[in-house]
């Protein structure tokens, strides 16, 4: 059974950190939106997505992504992501977005990257 | 690509028969946290057609865009699927039901539709439009890849 979705966010090492698990869709999406649009207004500095614990994600979710991307790029922060499950990343692949974000394959790497 | 065939016709002799071997049919309201059952659907579709993994994975991934494709952000309405699975590949079917117009996307989200299209171009075989009688919907197939011994 897949894992139950879910979101949080807090600090490490200084960064600003989103945690998702589960499946990342139509109808989860909007409360990862949320999660990421209060850590940008409200933290300076870099931001990590952790979606080591993403199940699935489809272009629903990647839009949401690509719009915090734009939004740290704009105050010149940089957001970075973290992918390890080959399936995820796939997506990634096949939509040309590892052009665009800088992937990590673990938490401690993007952080210390 | 766009069909005019009616896969939802069914048979036209007799409206109430049962679907035929390897067709599974399903109707959603439209509401975000049901698209689930799509994918769950298509899963165990696939799997009775003995896709492999990796192939019913990108199915699901595949039927979730044709029904966002479908939807155009509406959020009333139903939402109708058929499913049809062979051994040698999968085709499904999906339409609107409803008078809602498409709906803009989340403010701040970046344009999904070229997201759906590389993801369909990408893992199915053939995707495109439909049209029926008064209904316009999407289509896409997906061939099984065989492996060689």
């Amino acid at each position: 059974m897949d894992q139950i979705f879910g979101v949080s966010e807090g600090p490490r090492h200084g960064v600003s950190v989103v945690t998702v698990s589960g499946e990342v869709d139509v109808a989860t999406a909007p409360a990862v939106r949320d999660c990421l649009d209060v850590v940008i207004e409200r933290d300076d500095g870099m931001v990590v997505v952790d979606l080591l614990g993403v199940t699935f994600i489809d272009s629903t979710g990647l839009g949401v992504l690509i719009g915090a991307r734009k939004r740290c790029a704009d105050e010149d922060r940089e957001l970075r992501v973290v992918v390890s499950e080959p399936r995820i990343l796939k997506v990634f692949e096949i939509t040309g977005l590892t052009e665009l974000f800088t992937i990590h394959p673990s938490l401690d790497l993007a952080l210390a990257a | 690509m766009s069909v005019t065939a009616d896969p939802f016709r069914g048979d036209p002799d007799d409206p109430s028969a049962p679907p035929a071997a390897g067709v599974v049919e399903l109707t959603v309201p439209v509401e975000s946290d049901l698209l689930v059952l799509a994918r769950l659907t298509i899963s165990t579709v696939a799997a009775r057609s003995s896709f492999d993994i990796e192939e019913i994975e990108d199915l699901r991934l595949a039927v979730d865009e044709l029904c966002l494709s479908v939807l155009q952000g509406r959020r009333v309405g139903r939402l109708h699927l058929r499913f049809e699975g062979t051994p040698d590949q999968i085709e499904v079917w999906c339409r609107y039901d409803g008078t809602a117009e498409p709906a803009d996307q989340p403010e701040g989200d970046a344009d999904t539709d070229g997201l759906s299209g590389r993801i369909l171009d990408a893992l199915v075989d053939e995707h495109g439009p439909v049209t029926g009688d008064g209904w316009l919907g999407s289509r896409l197939c997906k061939r099984r890849v065989v492996h060689p011994d």
